[in-house]
């Protein structure tokens, strides 16, 4: 499924809890119905990113990995 | 990203379970808290600042640089220090555990992040030495050793945890690029075609297990059983992703209360054996053990600059290790702040502010000898479930959470 970001935050090479703190902000910065592309490269985020999306309420599109990069694709629901 | 599904109860299908997704951290929680309880059992409960401590000082020894160690009380080797065995053997089941599970990569954070590693650990060696316990010894260990002195270095712990918790949001908004710029990572496993990381992390079980072996030809069991846990706690460590900071931060930050129950399991269960050996050796000094003379002062001063290092560090010593074993550089430097702060603090810092203090500011209790072991099980278990109560309202409110 190719899926058309608007927006990409790239937070390969960082640790917990910076990607998840990044998301957060920047989800701030996007408008509503647009989708978010994250770049990461810590194992962690694979539970982490759906987990804040199920608690904060925005839409965890999908997964993928190419390499060592993890892409998730997020849509801001509110 | 789909993949044909392995057959059920083959051995491909136990490969994806055991390798494929992150274990729940209170899986890791039990396991390790029996683990503990047999290190308790062989010797002394799980501890980590103690085995960093002899890394450093042999370091440090054999660069010439600070001479640690005396014709009365010789410097134990790290190959005879059953700490810093414990955490070698720890890293290299880290390392194991990324590499069967393909997730190691030499992950290359921006270089604030890694100047941050730095400063983090270094600030765990020094409040790890002035608190005399770390997340281990004074947290996961301390309280199932029912000492007194373990609560109040856990308020100390989460007080600094808040604290750069706040900072990192404050340096993202007014400082982004701290944590910004170029980042690279190697060696990853590649999704298109087979991997070697499964056969080098095989291969290096079966260096943990030969230097078991080693011990055991050497008639030391001891060392075999340290060695073997170590192992053991590394690779279960990274596949449920333990993370003592998590579990402290968590409720400031999304409010997820996986990471604090997870922990809470693994206290639960050290403590029920941790309890039965100290009862089963009333009036003996193996009562005493993991109860440490910080109280208060030292223990709520040590906890909070602990805790403000391992946040911006992003690993407590144990999570330094295991992230380490992964591969994020980040936390190598985290390791080298300590592996330096650790001895320098112990040897230079420590024994003035201890000699400054009063008697008064630095005991030891065990809380059983005030209380009784009802009392002191009551104390503990009561702050675990209130503990409990609040994370999991928190979570449901968000009334802490940040993000």
């Amino acid at each position: 499924m190719t899926i058309n970001a608007d927006h990409t935050l790239d937070c390969s090479g960082l640790s917990c809890p910076m990607p998840i703190l990044k998301l957060a902000k920047e989800m701030k910065k996007i408008e509503v119905g647009k989708v978010l592309e994250l770049l990461a490269t810590d194992p962690g985020s694979k539970r982490d990113v759906p987990a804040w999306c199920d608690k904060t309420g925005h839409e965890f599109i999908e997964a993928a990995e190419d390499g060592g990069t993890l892409k998730y694709y997020v849509r801001r629901v509110k | 990203m789909s993949q044909s599904e392995p057959e059920k109860g083959g051995i491909k299908h136990l490969y994806k379970i055991l390798f494929g997704n992150t274990w729940a951290m209170w899986i890791g929680g039990i396991l390790l808290g029996v683990g503990n309880i047999c290190l308790f059992i062989v010797l002394k409960p799980w501890g980590a600042s103690g085995g960093i401590l002899n890394w450093g000082q042999n370091i440090l020894n054999s660069l010439g640089l600070v001479k640690f160690g005396s014709a009365e009380a010789a410097l134990p080797a790290v190959n005879a220090h059953p700490y810093a065995i414990l955490c070698f053997l720890m890293l290299l089941g880290a390392f194991a555990a990324a590499l069967l599970s393909k997730e190691f990569a030499l992950r290359f954070a921006p270089i604030g992040e890694i100047i941050k590693g730095f400063i983090g650990g270094a600030l765990m060696g020094i409040g790890a030495i002035i608190g005399k316990s770390c997340t281990i010894g004074g947290f996961f260990s301390g309280w199932p050793a029912l000492s007194l002195g373990a609560i109040v270095f856990t308020v100390g712990l989460v007080i600094g945890t808040y604290a750069a918790l706040r900072y990192l949001l404050f340096e993202m908004e007014k400082f982004p690029k701290i944590s910004s710029g170029k980042s690279a990572s190697f060696l990853a496993a590649s999704t298109k075609r087979a991997s070697m990381q499964p056969l080098i992390g095989t291969i290096l079980l079966i260096v943990g297990i030969i230097i078991a072996l080693n011990f055991n030809k050497a008639g030391n069991k001891a060392l075999v059983c340290y060695v073997l846990i170590g192992l053991f706690f590394g690779f279960v460590c990274q596949r449920s992703r333990f993370c003592i900071v998590r579990a402290l931060r968590e409720p400031f930050m999304t409010g997820e209360s996986s990471a604090p129950i997870g922990v809470m399991v693994g206290i639960l269960v050290s403590m029920f054996g941790f309890v039965v050996i100290k009862f089963m050796a009333a009036g003996t000094p193996k009562e005493l053990i993991w109860v440490f003379p910080h109280f208060w002062l030292p223990a709520i001063l040590g906890g909070i600059i602990f805790g403000v290092g391992m946040t911006l560090a992003g690993g407590c010593i144990v999570g330094s290790l295991w992230r380490a074993g992964e591969g994020h550089i980040k936390l190598w430097a985290s390791l080298l702040g300590m592996i330096i702060a650790l001895p320098l603090t112990a040897k230079y810092i420590s024994p003035p502010f201890y000699k400054a203090l009063p008697a008064g500011l630095k005991q030891q209790i065990y809380l059983p000898h005030k209380i009784g072991y009802g009392g002191a099980l009551l104390v503990f278990l009561a702050i675990i479930l209130l503990w409990y109560l609040f994370v999991r309202w928190n979570e449901k409110t968000g009334k802490f959470s940040a993000v």
